[in-house]
């Protein structure tokens, strides 16, 4: 309730501002699809990241003005929605949707040649299934995920391996990431399970991981509760075999919903709760909001901050030179290893530094400390 | 041997809770006739009310396990009253209650959805994470109890379908609709009952899968299919059909993961093609009606 009465809030703010002379950026989030979980954190540090600019004076004199709109996830009204915020005036939009939500956003955003960027979505193919230069992503890519996660099992020297995901699409492209990433280091992957969405168990998967014998599992999930079930079967089971998971662990949530089962998984993660950038934006969110950020703000609100940058760098609202802008840009932000840049090579569009991740451990219930950064 | 009497178990708990689910389905589709999609969804509510009552108030158990389903029952009640009861009044199609629900499904989703944050709140167990060995049977305590639970259920409405008046006239209803109102059955009294029921099971089916798959507000569509994937394999006929239809589905669906030499992706299409089968050869599934 309270998150819809702050919603109406911004809602009704952004309106107020309606009448000023503001720059309109669009923002397509999911409140009420399979995306939610991520796209509503993301959304809300991205709404906090508009408020500090405006506070600061806003970008080039003017109010930052969101228009958000909501595709729950799903491609087919998605590319719609950017051709409405395209319509009303939108310079820059946002995607905090699900990768092929982002991927269909693109026909338009190419076409009418209006600056896109995804801040969180990690699917690899997004910068390179389509020649759109107007398109960026920042969010750690898929492959830089499991290149961290293997660089730090390397140390392990592990010869044998289970693999378990679970059947959404990022769930799959994940778990494909992470097989061929795997057998090209020369691990063999000797058991590959799927935990489908809403099952009541993940026992049988589990056993036939146990059968197999492996040296550790990796699990390549997105979806919450069906990590859950695959954690609640291995302690279980007694197993002893060491995890390593996805960035999907890294959100908080874990902490309660998964208490008794998490100790001692390793996750990789783009964020460094012991970076100064990452102590001071905390500090300011507790302090607007009264609540305690976690990693998924901080990729909404590295993403408005960049268009901030890009936009002020541009030192106008045309679009053609706010995407020379973006593609020139290198920003420091919260998200990333300490000392993290995002920057865009050459001919790439996609942001986030291939050595910016790192892998941390939980301790008992908590997420702890950092024990490996980068893909060395 | 051993890891198929362990999976046995966890399979057994795993079709209780879709028995429980195709039995509420029963509970109305035998009295009205109307296929109630919602029940997932009041399975769904019935969790976020163990995560609110057991996690966030920490209340014991048994209290607040009585408190959700005297809700849940109220819930079903209500539903029948706003949705089902004036259309019938009306004399529309059976259809339109159908229908009707369906929009009520998304209501229940998305009053939760607007309510809790978007994530996973888990519910407690009530006799935490541990392990019981029993023979050569090994499983979670959560296993059991939801075993044990299930069948005390079903004993408890075969009898009350076999031994008692009510159950009889429930019955009666399920065989003809106007015969029985002629005998001076209180049809919409009937109705109002099952729907209430119907929610009481489907929201006892949530509490007891809730601990192991947590509260989260897509959970429902998945527990409505599975329960009305078992409803079809056991038929809607009797009262067992249900326990019979949720076990042997999800011993397909557990086995075939376990021991079915395909990728373990493709197993998931095992429910679905029980279910076509099933529709395609024995529309009334595996136990008939008594006539």
């Amino acid at each position: 309730m309270k998150r819809f009465v702050a919603l109406l809030a911004a809602g009704l703010a952004a309106w107020g501002a309606h009448a000023q002379d503001t720059i309109k950026i669009g923002v397509i989030t999911d409140r009420v699809g399979v995306s939610k979980p991520y796209s509503e954190p993301s959304t809300e540090g991205l709404i906090f990241g508009a408020g500090e600019i405006n506070k600061r004076g806003g970008v080039l004199g003017k109010k930052i003005e969101l228009l958000v709109e909501d595709d729950q996830s799903r491609p087919d009204i998605s590319a719609a929605l950017a051709r409405k915020l395209i319509d009303q005036g939108a310079v820059f939009i946002l995607s905090m949707s699900l990768t092929p939500a982002t991927q269909q956003q693109q026909t338009v955003t190419m076409e009418s040649k209006t600056p896109q960027m995804t801040p969180m979505n990690s699917g690899d193919t997004l910068t390179t299934q389509l020649p759109n230069p107007y398109f960026w992503q920042t969010g750690p890519l898929g492959s830089i995920q499991i290149a961290t996660l293997l660089a730090h099992a390397r140390s392990k020297n592990l010869k044998r391996v289970a693999l378990i995901s679970d059947n959404s699409d990022l769930g799959q492209l994940l778990a494909r990431f992470f097989r061929g990433g795997l057998e090209k280091s020369g691990i063999q992957v000797v058991s590959e399970e799927v935990v489908p969405r809403g099952a009541t168990t993940a026992e049988p998967q589990m056993q036939k991981i146990r059968a197999a014998n492996p040296d550790a599992l990796f699990m390549a999930g997105v979806l919450t509760a069906e990590n859950v079930l695959i954690l609640r079967a291995y302690r279980q089971f007694g197993l002893k075999f060491p995890i390593h998971s996805s960035y999907n662990l890294s959100v908080p949530v874990y902490m309660s919903v998964g208490k008794g089962l998490v100790d001692g998984v390793t996750f990789v993660d783009a964020y460094d709760p012991d970076k100064a950038e990452v102590k001071e934006f905390v500090a300011a969110y507790k302090k607007e909001t009264g609540k305690e950020p976690f990693n998924l703000h901080g990729y909404g609100y590295d993403g408005i901050m960049m268009v901030a940058e890009a936009i002020k760098k541009a030192g106008t609202t045309d679009k053609e030179k706010i995407r020379e802008a973006m593609q020139a840009l290198t920003y420091k932000g919260v998200m990333g290893a300490k000392g993290m840049e995002y920057h865009f090579p050459e001919g790439k569009r996609a942001g986030f530094d291939p050595n910016g991740m790192v892998v941390r451990v939980y301790e008992g219930d908590k997420q702890g400390r950092v024990i490996h950064t980068g893909q060395k | 041997m051993q890891d198929f009497l362990e999976l046995a178990v966890g399979a057994a708990a795993s079709g209780c809770v879709y028995g429980l689910l195709a039995l509420a389905y029963l509970l109305m589709i035998r009295p009205t006739g109307i296929i109630n999609f919602a029940v997932g969804e009041w399975a769904m509510v019935a969790s976020f009310g163990g995560f609110l009552l057991l996690s966030r108030y920490e209340w014991p158990y048994p209290l607040g396990m009585a408190a959700i389903l005297a809700f849940m029952l109220v819930l079903g009640w209500a539903t029948e009253r706003i949705t089902v009861r004036p259309l019938v009044e009306k004399g529309a199609p059976l259809l339109a209650p159908i229908l009707a629900l369906l929009g009520m499904l998304v209501v229940f989703r998305e009053a939760i959805s607007v309510s809790f944050p978007p994530d996973p709140h888990p519910v407690p167990f009530p006799f935490g994470l541990g392990r019981l060995e029993w023979g050569p049977f090994g499983g979670s305590y959560q296993s059991f109890f939801i075993i044990a639970t299930t069948l005390l259920v079903f004993i408890g409405v075969w009898l009350f379908f076999e031994r008692t008046v009510a159950g009889k006239s429930f019955e009666a209803v399920a065989l003809h609709r106007r015969a029985a109102a002629l005998m001076g059955i209180n049809l919409s009294r009937v109705t109002a009952l099952s729907f209430a029921a119907g929610a009481g099971i489907a929201g006892l089916a949530g509490l007891l899968v809730s601990p192991n798959i947590s509260a989260h507000y897509l959970m429902g569509i998945p527990l409505a299919i599975q329960g009305f994937t078992a409803l079809v394999i056991g038929g809607v006929g009797r009262v067992e059909g249900a326990l019979l239809g949720g076990l042997l589905l999800a011993f397909a669906e557990q086995m075939t993961v376990r021991y079915a030499p395909v990728p373990s992706g493709f197993a998931q299409g095992v429910p679905l093609l029980l279910l076509m089968v099933f529709l395609l050869l024995r529309p009334t599934g595996l136990l008939r009606a008594r006539a």
